[in-house]
């Protein structure tokens, strides 16, 4: 999915860059841009950081 | 207007988000069609939860004028969610259909047109669409059984793992007992709501916005 639409970044990307070791949505942004421009997409941003570190389990987005 | 026609052949940019009042958006679309075709949009359907308010689904039939990223880009998408007043911009699909199963049986040119049904959506990771696919392809009696009526599958674009499923079912009822105990081929909707995939949607159809190319 898109997450980003200032950028064009991509669920995927946000997850890499949180396999990477970001840990934090600033620090999200700072490796893939989701969440540098106008920052509303950082609450899907912070769902893929939770999801991360909670492991396979159902993560609501609300 | 069959919503299957507005489905094949298209690739779609959907959102599932939620508005404090989701009357404004039929109303709100049908008053955007100028740049909504200016994204390249053909038709735009709207689904409304049954089960959580303010919930909404949004299906955009899009003509493949322009790479997708150019066209969430376009502005369009900004202006809608700042016009229902939200701040947070949910996460967003675009892929184009792959599979459609009508289980529908053909109506008679005499009958009454069949009462929309209730459907279901999803968006999740999974570990092979083609076995996906193949598995649906193979349930399709138990589905009808079901009271399912129509499915559509979709793939993403920036994902190949990543799918739309859905689903239209006759009455909440078989929508409810069949979320509560998916086939084997549907094994994929337990799976719904984790990361940034949203919960399963269950709802009804609200209205369809065609747009009109000369706009």
């Amino acid at each position: 999915m898109y997450v980003c639409l200032c950028v064009g970044v991509t669920s995927h990307t946000v997850a890499e860059a949180v396999a990477c070791g970001a840990t934090t949505s600033k620090e999200v942004a700072e490796r893939c841009g989701a969440g540098a421009e106008c920052g509303r997409c950082r609450r899907s941003v912070r769902a893929i950081i939770d999801s991360a570190r909670r492991g396979p389990t159902l993560d609501r987005v609300e | 207007m069959n919503i299957s026609d507005v489905y094949r052949h298209s690739l779609v940019i959907a959102f599932d988000y939620r508005v404090p009042d989701p009357s404004r958006v039929g109303p709100l679309l049908e008053r955007k069609t100028a740049a909504l075709a200016d994204m390249g949009a053909h038709h735009v359907l709207v689904y409304r939860s049954t089960q959580e308010h303010g919930r909404v689904l949004v299906m955009t039939g899009v003509h493949s004028r322009e790479p997708v990223v150019e066209v969430m880009r376009s502005g369009v998408l900004w202006d809608w969610f700042d016009s229902v007043g939200m701040e947070e911009i949910p996460a967003i699909f675009a892929g184009e259909i792959i599979a459609r199963f009508d289980l529908t049986e053909p109506l008679r040119a005499s009958a009454e047109p069949q009462v929309p049904g209730v459907v279901v959506a999803g968006i999740v990771s999974v570990d092979d669409v083609a076995v996906l696919t193949g598995q649906l392809d193979l349930a399709v009696d138990r589905f009808k059984s079901a009271g399912i009526r129509q499915m559509w599958v979709f793939q993403a674009f920036d994902d190949s793992s990543e799918v739309l499923m859905l689903s239209e079912l006759d009455d909440a009822a078989s929508a409810q007992r069949w979320i509560e105990n998916p086939d084997v081929a549907t094994e994929w909707m337990t799976h719904a709501g984790m990361g940034v995939y949203p919960p399963l949607f269950v709802g009804e159809f609200d209205r369809i916005v065609r747009i009109d190319a000369a706009h």
